[in-house]
C-alpha cells in the first residue's frame, strides 16, 4: 500500500485498525482529540465501535469491560486525562487484562498547557496507579512508529495479559509525516482460557482483581512479578547511533531523540564524539545495554528530556555509578534546539562537566 | 473599601478571549450586573471553574478565582464554602464539564444544599477541544466524534436538577441578558444551592444548536408560575416544544453549613483537645 501523509495521532488509528482493534472509548482532550476523531470516523466503517465516554474514568472502565471479554480495545488521552485513568489501569493490571492506552503527553503538572512534554515518564513507567504492577510502555518518535508501535502494543498486551501504553509527546502526535501504511496482519489470540464472553467455553472463568486472602494475594503478586521479569528479559527495544566509539552517550526518546539524532554528526565534526541511545521501550528499560556501555569506552552519559529529570533516574540506575550521568531538560512546551544541545555536549566534554540542571 | 461599587468594580483588565459572538459574553455582562445588584464585595467573592471555554470566567472577574480540575468545579466550590461560609461562592462551567465528566457531583451538592451559585453555560458541544459531542447535543447532531450523527439521547438537565431536588433551579438564555441579570440576582440571594442553567450558543463549533434555535424556542415562564410547585416545575422542564426560562423551582431549607454547626453544638462537650483525649476510647 502507498505511503500516506498524516498526523501521528491519525497514524495511531491506522495501527489500531491494522492490529484488529475494533473497540475505542475516549473523551476529548487536546492534543489527543484527533485520535478519537479518527476512531469515530473509521471504527464503524469496519464494523467496530466508537463511543465517546462521559468521562476519562468511564472510558477506561469501558475498556476494562471489553478487555474482560477478550476483545482488543483501546483508549487514548493526554496527561490530565491519563491521570484520571490510573485507577482503571491498576485494576486491569491486577485482573491481567490486555488493553492499549495512548498518552499524548502535554505540559503539566495539573492543567499545565497543551504543549509537548515528557513529564509523564514517571507515571507511565513506575506504576501510576496503586499496587505492584507495570505498564508496558512504548515510545514512538515518528508518525510511522505511532502506527507500528500501536500494533506492537496490542501484541504485547495480549502476550503478557497486561495493559500496554503508547507514550508520545504532543509533537509526535501533532506532526504530519509520511506513513507506510501496513498490510493488516492481526495476530490471532485465543483468550478463551481466561476471558468471560458469556458462552460455554468461558463459563467458568472469573475476571477479577480482588484477592482477599493475604497468602493468595502474595502468590498473585509473585506471579505478576515473574511475568514482568520475563517481559523485561525478552521485550527490551532500543536503537543506537554511533555509540560504539562515543565519549558521551546521549539517552533520549520521542521527539527529543529526533533532535539529538540530528546533532550527532554535527557534534562530531566539531570534535565532540557523541552517540545516541534511544529507548523504544521505556518499560522495560534498556538497562542491560546501558550497563554494558557504562563499562566500555564512553566517559559519560547525558539524558535529554522534556521535563525536569525523570528518565535520568533509570539511566543512573543502569550505569550504577560507573560513569557520570548528566541531565539536560526543557519543559513547559519549550523544546531544545540542536545548537543548545550541542553546547551542552561541549560543556560536558570540554568544560569539566559540572552537574547540570 | 470606601469606594462605591460599580459594574467596573467586577471587571478585570483582561479582554475575554472568547470567539466574537460567543454566548458566554451574554452571560458575563449580566453576571457583573447581578453581583453589583447584590452589593457583593469583590474581596469576599470567589469564582471557581473547571475546564472549557466557560472555565475562563474567573479571569474576567475582579474577584478571587480558582481554575480547578476538569469536572470538579462543584466539589471544589463546596469545599471552599464549607471552609469559609462567609464568602460568596460561584462555580462556573459548561455542559461537558458539568454534565459529562463532572455530572456525578451535582446531586450530591444538591443533597448538601451548599449555599453557592452554579452557572452552567450550555452550548451542546465541547468547544475548547474544537467540536466534539456533549451530553446535551441533540440527535442526530454531527460533530468530530459523531461524523455520522450523534447516537446518544441528550440529557434533560432541568428535569434532572428538579429531580435532584436542588433548592433553586432557574434557566436563562444569553440572548436575553436582562432576564439573566434578574435570575443571577435571585440565585445569589437564595440561601442554598442555586443552579442557573444558561443556553449559551457556541458560534464557532456548533452550527446546529444556535442563537436562532433558542430565539425561536425560548419563552419566559408565565408570571403566575408557582416556583414552590415541584410537579409543575417538572412539567415545564420536560416541555420540548417550548424552552421555558425563569425560576422553575425554589425551596428554603437548611444548608450543609447550618447542619454542620448543629452537629458542632451537639458534639461539642469538650473544652479542648486534652479533655477529648482523656475521654478517647
Amino acid at each position: 500500500m502507498a505511503k500516506k501523509f498524516m498526523k501521528g495521532n491519525d497514524s495511531i488509528i491506522v495501527g489500531a485498525l491494522s492490529a484488529g482493534c475494533r473497540a475505542y472509548y475516549g473523551y476529548p482532550i487536546t492534543p489527543a482529540s484527533e485520535i478519537a476523531h479518527a476512531a469515530a470516523l473509521h471504527f464503524p466503517a469496519l464494523g467496530g465501535t466508537f463511543i465517546q465516554a462521559e468521562s476519562e474514568v468511564a472510558a477506561i472502565n469501558m475498556c476494562y469491560g471489553t478487555a474482560g471479554m477478550g476483545i482488543r480495545v483501546m483508549t487514548a488521552s493526554s496527561s490530565p486525562g491519563v491521570s484520571l485513568k490510573q485507577e482503571g489501569l491498576s485494576y486491569a493490571a491486577g485482573a491481567e487484562l490486555p488493553l492499549v492506552i495512548v498518552n499524548i503527553n502535554r505540559g503539566g503538572p495539573g492543567l499545565g498547557n497543551i504543549a509537548p512534554e515528557q513529564s509523564d515518564y514517571f507515571q507511565a513507567t513506575k506504576g501510576g496507579g496503586h499496587g505492584s504492577y507495570r505498564l508496558i510502555v512504548l515510545a514512538p518518535n515518528s508518525a510511522q512508529e505511532m502506527c507500528d508501535l500501536t500494533m506492537l502494543a496490542f501484541d504485547l498486551a495480549d502476550r503478557y495479559r497486561n495493559p500496554a501504553m503508547v507514550l508520545a509527546d504532543g509533537f509526535i502526535g501533532q506532526m504530519m509525516e509520511a506513513v507506510d501504511v501496513p498490510q493488516a496482519k492481526p495476530v490471532p489470540y485465543d483468550h478463551s482460557s481466561w476471558c468471560v464472553r458469556g458462552d460455554e467455553a468461558t463459563r467458568r472463568n472469573v475476571v477479577s482483581s480482588i484477592v482477599l486472602d493475604p497468602h493468595h494475594l502474595e502468590a498473585h503478586n509473585l506471579k505478576l512479578r515473574d511475568k514482568y521479569a520475563a517481559c523485561a528479559r525478552d521485550e527490551v527495544r532500543c536503537e543506537e547511533y554511533r555509540t560504539e566509539d562515543a565519549d558521551l552517550i546521549v539517552v533520549a526518546y520521542g521527539i527529543v531523540s529526533r533532535i539529538v539524532y540530528s546533532t550527532v554528526d554535527e557534534a562530531r565534526e566539531r570534535g565532540l564524539k557523541v552517540g545516541l541511545l534511544r529507548p523504544i521501550t521505556l518499560w522495560p528499560f534498556p538497562s542491560a545495554r546501558l550497563a554494558e556501555l557504562a563499562v566500555g569506552r564512553a566517559k559519560a552519559f547525558l539524558s535529554v528530556e522534556l521535563n525536569t529529570g525523570q528518565m535520568v533516574e533509570d539511566v543512573r540506575l543502569a550505569v550504577f555509578g560507573k560513569r557520570p550521568v548528566h541531565f539536560y531538560g526543557r519543559c513547559g512546551g519549550v523544546v531544545p534546539g540542536g545548537d543548545e544541545i550541542v553546547a551542552e555536549y561541549a560543556r560536558l566534554l570540554k568544560g569539566g562537566g559540572h552537574e547540570s540542571h | 473599601m470606601s469606594t462605591e461599587l460599580t459594574v467596573a468594580s467586577y471587571k478585570t483588565d483582561l479582554k475575554p478571549i472568547w470567539c466574537p459572538g460567543c454566548g458566554d459574553y451574554g452571560a458575563l455582562n449580566p453576571f457583573y450586573q447581578a453581583m453589583l445588584d447584590c452589593g457583593l464585595q469583590p474581596k469576599d467573592t470567589v469564582i471557581v471553574s473547571g475546564i472549557g471555554c466557560s472555565g475562563r470566567f474567573p479571569y474576567f472577574c475582579n474577584t478571587y478565582g480558582f481554575h480547578g480540575v476538569h469536572g470538579r468545579a462543584l466539589p471544589t466550590a463546596a469545599g471552599m464554602k464549607m471552609a469559609s461560609p462567609h464568602l460568596n461562592i460561584f462555580a462556573v462551567g459548561g455542559d461537558g464539564d458539568g454534565l459529562g465528566i463532572g455530572g456525578g457531583h451535582i446531586p450530591h451538592v444538591a443533597r448538601k444544599n451548599v449555599d453557592l451559585v452554579y452557572l452552567l453555560l450550555d452550548n451542546s458541544i465541547y468547544g475548547l477541544t474544537k467540536g466534539q459531542s456533549s451530553p446535551t447535543s441533540p440527535l442526530p447532531m454531527s460533530s468530530k466524534t459523531a461524523p455520522y450523527g450523534y447516537i446518544e439521547d441528550p440529557l434533560d438537565p432541568l428535569a434532572m436538577y428538579i429531580a435532584y431536588n436542588i433548592s433553586f433551579v432557574a434557566r436563562g438564555f444569553s440572548g436575553k441578558p436582562k432576564q439573566l441579570r434578574e435570575l443571577f440576582t435571585q440565585a445569589i440571594r437564595h440561601k442554598g444551592f442555586s443552579m442557573v442553567h444558561v443556553f449559551s450558543p457556541c458560534v464557532t463549533f456548533n452550527k446546529q444548536v444556535t442563537f436562532k434555535t433558542f430565539n425561536e424556542l425560548v419563552k419566559e415562564l408565565p408570571e403566575d408560575h408557582d416556583a414552590g410547585n415541584r410537579i409543575k416545575a417538572m412539567e415545564y422542564a420536560l416541555d420540548r416544544s417550548t424552552l421555558w426560562t425563569g425560576v422553575f423551582y425554589r425551596e428554603e431549607r437548611p444548608t450543609i453549613h447550618e447542619r454542620v454547626v448543629d452537629i458542632q453544638n451537639r458534639a461539642g462537650r469538650f473544652k479542648d483537645l486534652n479533655e477529648l483525649l482523656d475521654d478517647f476510647r
